[in-house]
């Protein structure tokens, strides 16, 4: 088989690194890769096998990867076989002290994730099912490559994974015609040229120089209030952070940590977790309201207390983070949005609102219980009775033929459980531009309230895209989380222009998110007055939009999203005097209920959209 | 590639007493050793903070318990006669015991329930081995029958199949886990104090469920950098030579369960005044907590932690103490109101320290 080494993947400076560091350091746990499609990701994941020690095993997970399959379990035609019970391993077990691969790590089924978490955590694949309970200790490295307009990777996934790179898709000349010359004829084919020996053997000397690195206090302190300044989420991200630097000094060679290294750590564990830009004044303040004042526990106890900071050594924590946080600002995008997980943070799917129910959704997994209105798996049945067999037969009262058919009983019978997001995604495009945009927000703002209250029951999820000034903008990503909503929608700006057409577009590419998530109940809710008076693609040079070109693309949108058959209501909020009808032909073009409600409470939206 | 026994942990986890900050949730889990009645506690909270690891290192700090040798309930020897018997194959039962029993100490078990566990696997099923080569119906306990007398703890609480979560409850509150399979029936001991974690961005928790937690923690991201610097170091450290450290740690870990034993000892005889009994029933009021399981909880808390500092007798710091922990998840929700539980509840709990003098001991 032809495959590329890793020499031979052009291109992708950042995610080599980033990978020639977990090489070195396995307990980085693993790198997330973003890229968009055609970027080569996937070919320098798997060319990342030759860089490994000869029999590591590279097992590569299939997204829809069942339970089983994963953790392992009975072996039951081995069990039957030798009158023992036989254990087959899964994959992760077989992953040990190598690489589990996951492409399109974004879509990888939520249960299965949760497994890969755990295995990753713990270091062992706990096997507790059929039966059967045992424990295979293993350590590997997870790689997950993903596109991140597919959606956004579990937050809790990322977590767990040391390193983050965020790829941009590759356009230079000279580097494409590298990319073919390479792929025509790779460097196994050209003995002089292969560099993929040399870089085995420098993971190796880095290996063995790993443990003779040293590191500061200083340089931990300036990487945690780097961390701390870049609003990242949690401590285990320190930890990372200073592994990833002394495996930089490792594979240097070196027997001590420099800025440059720091850098690289804050560049490949840091930056992707950012969720704010730089804001030095929290490592400012001494400690945390919640710290201040710890209860009288008794669990502390005093060689808890940190010990004194060296005074006065040069160079300071502070000046450590300013050079590092300076460094990295120039690759901070002007809108944080766009980095690709502050909005993974912010719009993350997780596993909520996701149920395993008896109708519809993906098939996952057979469980015990009466064939009542519910779909019947056969083979997990069949299975099921199949071990009692001899016990059945001996124990039935002899009858000619029946010792011939299996014995089933009623709690061999196993059900279909299929996964599926439940319940509605109600997505709120609200118009926040101009003199009622105020209320039109609060009351959105209360049906939302209103719905997610619910939700629990509903299982229902809720976004909020407000469109006003220049471009719509998603506030609120699909979530049920109250708490959330709450806080996401504390501030409401209003005012402005009315980008329209943006907003449609923004509420089409949510629902089509959600759509790739299993969500297939979505219900767009349209506050406006229909008027729209900001383009989709504004004119540099002219003031004022042409109209036509306004009214055109929303009509195109409109006919977009009613022939994506997603359910609509416009709920048109002119006072009546002044409406010249956009609303209703905005509700004609999605194919959409209309509603007409000049003063639109959120009792009463809740009632039109949700009886 | 064989596997290893789920008993025997490959290295130690990580001490219990070196584990930096998050000392709500560290108190929410000794105040349960030392009452299990108060009903387990649910850890929400940021990622990477420490929530696993915490739950984990309990075990250590844990005094042993004594157990019948080798009973897969763990059931202390008094248990063992009056115990309804385990329906062995055929009709016979198990109560053939010698009334002298061998007895061996085991560390409190602390059962992870793994996020695909089958049903079977929690509540035990007939042993698959022993049908195919014997033709024999023997019952192979599952995780509950290892969790009794200890901590069952699930991660991503939140996350859990709503049919597992059913069956819990059901078993949490009665105490007794009852299995009808293929024609034997089986009825034992399941108490255990259920520990969940989780993070609410992922998803909120069912009512029932959240109800039915004694205590809440909030854990949060540690801001002091100072501490956050000594995190690393002892990760490091641990990394490097887990066992080293764990030896290193022993001196506190003795510490920590001789004075959890001597708690365990005195909860039940610490004195509870009728002063503070009235206030912390006028504090749960003044909350509008529906029912009377915030009172019973924080009653039973603050004597918990009153037996932990060593004291006969409730003060009203110790109600100050447990609060939070015992009310945030009981006070009614509402989506989109900006006052946090948790100031509610110091507002409350201040209202009643400035009406009276505390009525301490």
């Amino acid at each position: 088989m032809n495959r590329l080494s890793f020499d031979d993947v052009v291109g992708m400076e950042r995610a080599k690194q980033a990978l020639l560091l977990l090489a070195v350091d396995p307990s980085l746990a693993g790198l997330a890769l973003a890229a968009p499609v055609g970027s080569g990701k996937s070919t320098l994941a798997r060319a990342f096998a030759s860089l490994l020690p000869a029999g590591a095993p590279f097992v590569e997970l299939p997204i829809n990867v069942t339970e089983d399959r994963l953790i392992g379990g009975l072996d039951l035609e081995a069990t039957l076989a030798r009158g023992e019970r036989v254990i087959e391993p899964g994959l992760l077990a077989r992953a040990h002290s190598g690489v589990v691969y996951v492409d399109s790590l974004n879509l990888l089924d939520a249960g299965a994730a949760a497994h890969v978490m755990d295995a990753l955590a713990r270091g062992v694949v706990r096997v507790e099912r059929d039966g059967v309970s045992a424990v295979y200790p293993t350590h590997f490295m997870l790689i997950g490559t993903f596109d991140p307009s597919d959606g956004p990777v579990a937050g809790s996934l990322l977590d767990r994974l040391g390193l983050i790179v965020a790829l941009s898709a590759q356009s230079d000349v000279h580097r494409r015609q590298e990319v073919v010359r390479r792929n025509v004829r790779p460097a196994s084919d050209r003995p002089d040229e292969n560099g993929d020996d040399m870089l085995r053997a420098l993971i190796e000397l880095a290996r063995k120089q790993l443990p003779h690195v040293a590191i500061l206090d200083e340089q931990i302190e300036a990487l945690a209030r780097a961390a701390l300044s870049l609003g990242v989420e949690g401590n285990r991200v320190d930890v990372f952070a200073v592994k990833a630097a002394l495996a930089s000094a490792a594979l240097a060679g070196r027997a001590d940590v420099t800025e440059a290294d720091l850098e690289i750590a804050a560049k490949l564990v840091l930056l992707p977790r950012a969720t704010r830009p730089p804001q030095p004044t929290a490592a400012e303040q001494p400690s945390q309201p919640s710290q201040a004042a710890p209860p009288p526990d008794g669990a502390r106890d005093p060689a808890e207390t940190p010990e004194e900071k060296s005074p006065d050594q040069t160079p300071t924590p502070e000046h450590i983070e300013e050079l590092l946080l300076s460094a990295i600002e120039t690759e901070l995008p002007a809108e944080l949005t766009q980095l690709p997980f502050a909005v993974q943070r912010r719009g993350k799917t997780g596993s909520r609102g996701i149920a395993l129910n008896d109708r519809r959704g993906r098939y996952v997994r057979a469980v015990p219980g009466a064939p009542r209105g519910r779909k019947i798996a056969l083979l997990p049945t069949l299975l099921a009775a199949a071990p009692w067999q001899t016990l059945r037969r001996a124990q039935q009262p002899a009858n000619g033929h029946s010792a011939s058919r299996v014995v089933l009983r009623k709690e061999d019978v196993r059900v279909k459980r299929f996964r599926d997001k439940a319940g509605t995604l109600f997505i709120f495009v609200v118009d926040a531009s101009g003199s009622m945009a105020l209320n039109r927000m609060r009351e959105a703002k209360g049906t939302v309230a209103r719905l997610l209250r619910s939700a629990y029951v509903h299982r229902d999820q809720v976004a909020l895209i407000a469109f006003r000034g220049p471009a719509a903008q998603l506030l609120l990503p699909p979530s049920s989380s109250p708490d959330r909503a709450r806080r996401e929608l504390d501030v409401l700006p209003t005012g402005g222009g009315t980008p329209l057409a943006s907003a449609l577009w923004l509420a089409w590419q949510t629902a089509r998110q959600a759509r790739t998530r299993g969500i297939h109940n979505i219900t767009l809710v349209l506050l406006t007055d229909g008027r729209a008076n900001v383009s989709l693609h504004p004119h540099p040079d002219e003031r004022s939009a042409d109209k036509e070109q306004i009214q055109n693309e929303i009509h195109q949108l409109a006919r977009c999203i009613a022939a994506d058959r997603l359910n609509a209501v416009v709920i048109d909020t002119q006072a009546g005097y002044l409406s010249r009808g956009e609303a209703r032909a905005l509700a004609g073009d999605l194919n959409a209920r209309y509603v007409y409600l000049p003063n639109a409470r959120a009792h009463q939206i809740t009632e039109v959209i949700a009886p | 590639m064989s596997p290893n026994s789920a008993a025997s942990p490959l290295a130690p986890p990580f001490p219990f007493t070196a584990i930096v900050g998050q000392d709500e949730m560290k108190l929410c889990l000794l105040l349960n050793v030392i009452d299990p009645r108060i009903g387990g506690v649910l850890v929400m909270g940021h990622r990477g903070t420490g929530k696993s690891t915490t739950v984990r290192a309990l075990a250590a700090v844990l005094p042993r318990i004594t157990r019948v040798a080798g009973d897969p309930y763990n059931r202390p020897p008094e248990e063992m006669h009056d115990a309804p018997p385990t329906a062995g194959a055929n009709g016979h039962t198990e109560r053939s015991h010698t009334p002298k029993l061998k007895t061996e100490r085991i560390p409190v078990p602390v059962v992870d329930l793994p996020l695909g566990a089958t049903e079977d696997r929690v509540c035990g099923t007939i042993d698959i081995e022993q049908a195919l080569t014997r033709g024999v119906k023997a019952f192979e306990p599952g995780l509950l029958a290892q969790a009794n007398r200890g901590f069952l703890y699930i991660d991503e609480v939140n996350l859990l199949d709503d049919h597992l979560v059913d069956v819990l409850l059901d078993v949490a509150a009665s105490g007794w886990n009852v299995v009808e399979r293929e024609g034997i029936s089986v009825r034992h001991p399941a108490r255990f104090v259920l520990v969940g974690s989780g993070n609410p961005e992922e998803g909120d928790l069912r009512p029932q469920l959240l109800d039915r937690f004694g205590l809440h923690a909030r854990i949060t991201t540690i801001t002091d950098v100072a501490l956050r610097v000594e995190i690393v170091k002892r990760r490091r450290a641990f990394d490097a030579d887990p066992f080293a450290f764990s030896a290193a740690w022993e001196k506190e870990q003795r510490a920590l369960r001789t004075r959890i034993t001597r708690a365990q000892k005195a909860v039940s005889a610490v004195d509870l005044p009728d002063p503070i009994l009235n206030r912390i029933a006028e504090l749960c009021m003044n909350l509008g907590i529906d029912g009377h399981r915030g009172e019973l909880t924080l009653a039973r808390a603050a004597a918990a932690h009153a037996a932990l500092h060593g004291r006969a007798r409730v003060v009203w710091p110790d109600v100050i103490a447990v609060a939070p922990a015992c009310l945030r998840h009981r006070l009614r929700r509402d989506p989109l109101e900006t006052v946090d539980s948790d100031e509610k509840i110091e507002r409350a709990l201040s209202k009643l320290t400035l009406d009276a003098p505390a009525p301490s001991a």
